[in-house]
């Protein structure tokens, strides 16, 4: 295993009993690494098993076959994930797509975001000047601490969300599909967030999304998801520059290009 | 550009016409009747050592039957104790076991609840067929049961007897609030974040399941006082001594004999009036809970 | 025919579970087992005279020993004596189930009915005045204990009328005078029906005022079908298998009722008779009952069972887009 890799993710699959005889293989020997300080972006359609492998990585899902190693520990076996628990809670957060259901109504952001450190250390609520820092790095001022979620926008709410996840000090975050339920203009302030924090903070990124152009904007490396299966991996610009794998272009030949006239070409070829 | 506006839009003298919606304020919609009667009730019966002209236990074997007069307001029981001193007195005992097995159903509830919400499929089968099998046994043959094991009644024992036996509909409610709660999000998150198992119940799932389960557990405070009273008057509750709305019921009996109608309507109107007042406030509960959900 | 199979062994299983708890929490439970068998007699007894009459009962035995010894009886369709009433306890049971079953019967069928009656009729004349009163009206009656409503009745019509007796199943000599027999049993079954008629009635009301909302009421009124046509059709054939699955399960539940009616008017029924076995440790009886009690329980709420999933084919189609709900949330 190489020294430099945070998370590694080996012949990962899953499957979903649907009924007595019915299963679903909803991820198929899935491996990929993610370096220490790296955004790694996993792309592809709605059902290819994005979420199940993040769901996999955050023990949320126990995986039928294959291994995920954390810092070169193997997250998967129960004696394993219960010796470090601790250090796995804090050190992986995960941030979710519908920011409405990620945050609980009844609590007010301050709450939210100091949730983690609360459980994490047992006492009570921290320090509000930590929470009021916190809200400060993803841009939101301290008057939101005492807002309950229904009071702010969807982007407002991811924000929060994000500042929740990041007050642990996280080492790795995975965040799916973060920016999906989103307008266009704030997926980009959120991309450009994501990006500041990152350089700022240093954590590994895992990005998972179907939008092709924030991934290429954002990520240093990319997987792409078919069907459960990883088919082409790479640096994005390689990906982007030269796809292999026929999905894979597919998916790129759909991406609008904010140029009318190639926009129009591209039509005629299909 | 407004004058356009309003050409092709609603005409005016037809939006007039629109009677305002009346605006019910918060107070209007509680039962103030039903409320001010139970705090009465309630109060009378946490200060009755201010209220009772008599000591209720005492046993006035000269003055025993008598009917409603000015020394014995509500008259005399069989044993000549007064009986409008024992109504305050045992009044506490009466709402102290319903309250206390309110509160006992609805801890067994909650946990239950929550457990089978949160467990596997195969576990949250098992418990709620076990669950609906207990619902589907009458409560009083179970009460029956348990307070022959116990022995010998005393309100504690009763009250636990009542709430170890009444808590099966409220789980029910809370697992399947529960079942749909546990798929948001944010309780994924606290679970990710290493939120134990109390501690999501504490934060997430209670504050979120507990308006649904108020008007049952207001009803249930209601049920309760009815199985004591329905206990002691058999003989397998509360026994004579102890004194409660339902044990001065059980001297009925004898006062059937000799006519001493004031011995069975006197604590029998004091009962179903603090349950019709329960039951008004409970209902208040339910109505607004339905409004808040069409409203959403 | 798979299904039904399935269904007996649960059955089957229930029942014999049933049994085994029963047997054991009645024997550990405090209480002199001779007493009833002796009486007062029990007190003057030497120990030598106790270890004899308990032989002779087959207490001494581990519990376990007691309950297969009592097993191996039923399947000789043995159920043994009552100590109480020195005889069979099957004899003593069938003198009493006779008055039960007419009771708790008349009881059921008058809810059943009045139930549905009440409840069309509200959602018929919704918020009309007379939906109005009998709504407020049940509300009132059901906060009233069943058994102080059973003794005011008394108190009014036998006590201060002399109207009708207020207790027993028939007056002293007169078992066959039928006339008699319902004079005895109009106020127990005044009592009965009163305090779960509503709570079934309301059911209907709300279960019929969804049914009038849903879009093909809409749809037959736009066709130019009747109210009552509508109502009494078409509404009633949605709401009946869900009515009849929850009055298979009110069975116990009116039962339950029963026992306090008959406690309270002394009706020689089963009610008392399980009150008076458990007090005295009657094992025998006490077993027997709560078997049969239990049967009936276990039966009622498998028929309810079957009745949701086999006769609504609503139900059934609910049943799996639930499952494939879950399905896909997995």
């Amino acid at each position: 295993m190489e020294n430099n890799s945070l998370l590694d993710v080996q012949h990962l699959s899953h499957m979903f009993h649907l009924k007595r005889k019915m299963t679903v293989k909803a991820i198929d020997d899935v491996s990929f690494q993610i370096k220490k300080g790296e955004i790694y972006g996993l792309v592809g359609e709605s059902g290819s098993g994005k979420s199940t492998v993040a769901r996999c990585i955050m023990n949320i899902y126990k995986p039928s076959e294959g291994e995920i190693f954390y810092k070169g520990i193997p997250i998967c076996k129960n004696k394993e994930f219960r010796k470090n628990r601790k250090m796995l809670q804090m050190t992986r957060q995960m941030i979710f797509q519908d920011s409405a259901s990620s945050l609980n109504p009844r609590m007010k952001i301050e709450d939210i975001v100091a949730e983690p450190l609360r459980i994490y250390s047992g006492k009570g609520r921290p320090g509000k000047k930590e929470i009021e820092k916190q809200l400060e790095l993803v841009g939101l001022d301290r008057s939101y601490m005492e807002k309950y979620p229904c009071e702010l926008s969807g982007g407002q709410r991811q924000r929060v969300a994000i500042a929740r996840a990041l007050s642990t000090k996280p080492e790795l975050i995975v965040a799916d599909e973060p920016i999906a339920s989103l307008d266009v203009s704030i997926q980009a302030q959120m991309v450009n967030l994501f990006r500041k924090l990152q350089k700022e903070q240093g954590f590994s990124f895992l990005f998972i999304a179907h939008d092709l152009s924030m991934v290429e904007f954002l990520c240093d490396r990319t997987g792409v998801m078919y069907h459960g299966k990883l088919v082409e991996e790479g640096r994005t610009k390689d990906i982007f520059a030269h796809p292999e794998h026929e999905y894979t272009k597919a998916l790129l030949a759909a991406v609008p290009i904010p140029d009318p006239r190639i926009e129009r070409q591209k039509g005629e070829v299909l | 550009m407004s004058d356009l506006f309003e050409m092709v839009g609603v005409k005016p003298e037809l939006a007039e016409q629109q009677v305002p919606e009346k605006e019910n304020r918060w107070y209007d919609t509680i039962p103030w009747l039903s409320v001010i009667i139970l705090i009465l009730i309630v109060g009378g019966c946490l200060f009755c050592n201010r209220i009772m002209t008599k000591d209720p236990s005492y046993m006035d074997l000269k003055n025993y039957t008598i009917a409603p007069c000015k020394e014995f307001l509500f008259g005399t029981d069989t044993m000549g104790r007064d009986i409008f001193s024992m109504i305050w007195y045992g009044g506490r005992q009466s709402l102290f076991i319903g309250i206390a097995a309110t509160v006992i159903s609805t801890g067994i509830a909650i946990i239950f609840g929550t457990v089978s919400g949160m467990a596997p499929e195969w576990l949250d089968m098992l418990l709620m067929r076990a669950t609906e099998i207990l619902l589907s046994i009458p409560n009083l043959l179970t009460v029956i049961f348990l307070q022959a094991i116990l022995g010998k009644a005393n309100v504690f024992s009763l009250s636990f007897v009542i709430g170890i036996t009444s808590w099966m509909s409220i789980a029910k409610i809370i697992r399947t609030e529960v079942r749909q709660l546990r798929n948001n999000e944010y309780v994924i998150a606290a679970r990710c974040m290493g939120g134990g198992f109390f501690y999501i119940l504490y934060k997430h799932l209670a504050p979120n399941f507990l308006s649904s389960i108020m008007f049952m557990v207001v009803m249930n405070i209601r049920s309760a006082i009815v199985e004591e009273s329905t206990l002691s008057f058999i003989g397998i509750g509360l026994p004579l001594e102890v004194i409660s709305w339902g044990s001065m019921l059980s001297l009925s009996e004898k006062a059937l004999l000799t006519g001493a109608w004031w011995i069975i309507l006197i604590p029998g109107v004091f009962l179903v009036v603090t349950l019709l007042c329960i039951t008004s406030i409970g209902d208040c509960i339910r109505k607004k809970l339905n409004k808040q959900e069409s409203n959403l | 025919m798979l299904y039904y199979g399935k269904k007996l062994v649960i059955f089957m299983i229930s029942v014999g579970l049933l049994s085994l708890v029963t047997f054991y929490v009645s024997r550990l439970a405090p209480g002199d087992p001779l007493f009833s068998y002796y009486g007062e007699r029990v007190e003057k007894m030497s120990p030598e005279e106790r270890e004899w009459a308990e032989e002779k009962l087959g207490l001494n035995d581990k519990i376990s020993v007691q309950y297969s010894r009592w097993i191996n009886q039923v399947f000789h369709g043995n159920f043994g004596r009552s100590y109480k009433y020195k005889m069979d306890v099957l004899d003593v049971l069938k003198s009493r189930l006779g008055n039960t079953l007419l009771l708790g019967g008349t009881g059921f069928l008058i809810i059943f009915a009045g139930a549905l009656l009440l409840g069309v009729i509200c959602a018929w004349k919704e918020g009309g005045w007379l939906d109005k009163i009998i709504c407020k009206a049940g509300t009132i009656i059901s906060c009233v204990p069943e058994f102080w409503l059973a003794l005011v009745l008394i108190l009014v019509f036998s006590v201060s009328l002399r109207w009708l007796p207020s207790s027993g199943a028939y007056a002293v000599g007169q078992e066959k005078n039928i006339s008699d027999r319902i004079l005895h049993m109009i106020l127990p079954l005044t009592v009965i029906v009163t305090e779960h008629l509503w709570y079934y009635g309301y059911m209907v009301r709300n279960k019929m005022l969804d049914e009038i909302r849903a879009d093909y009421v809409l749809l037959a009124k736009a066709k130019g079908i009747k109210k009552s046509r509508i109502m009494l059709v078409h509404c009633m054939r949605n709401i009946m298998p869900s009515y009849l699955s929850i009055m298979a399960i009110s069975v116990t539940h009116i039962m339950g009722g029963t026992y306090v009616a008959e406690t309270v008017f002394s009706y020689p029924g089963i009610g008392t008779l399980a009150y008076e076995s458990a007090r005295y440790k009657d094992y025998n009886l006490l077993m027997i009952i709560s078997l049969m009690s239990g049967i009936i329980i276990i039966a009622c709420n498998m028929a309810a069972q079957i009745l949701n999933e086999r006769i609504d084919p609503r139900m059934r189609i609910s049943r799996q887009s639930e499952m494939q709900e879950v399905d896909n949330y997995e």
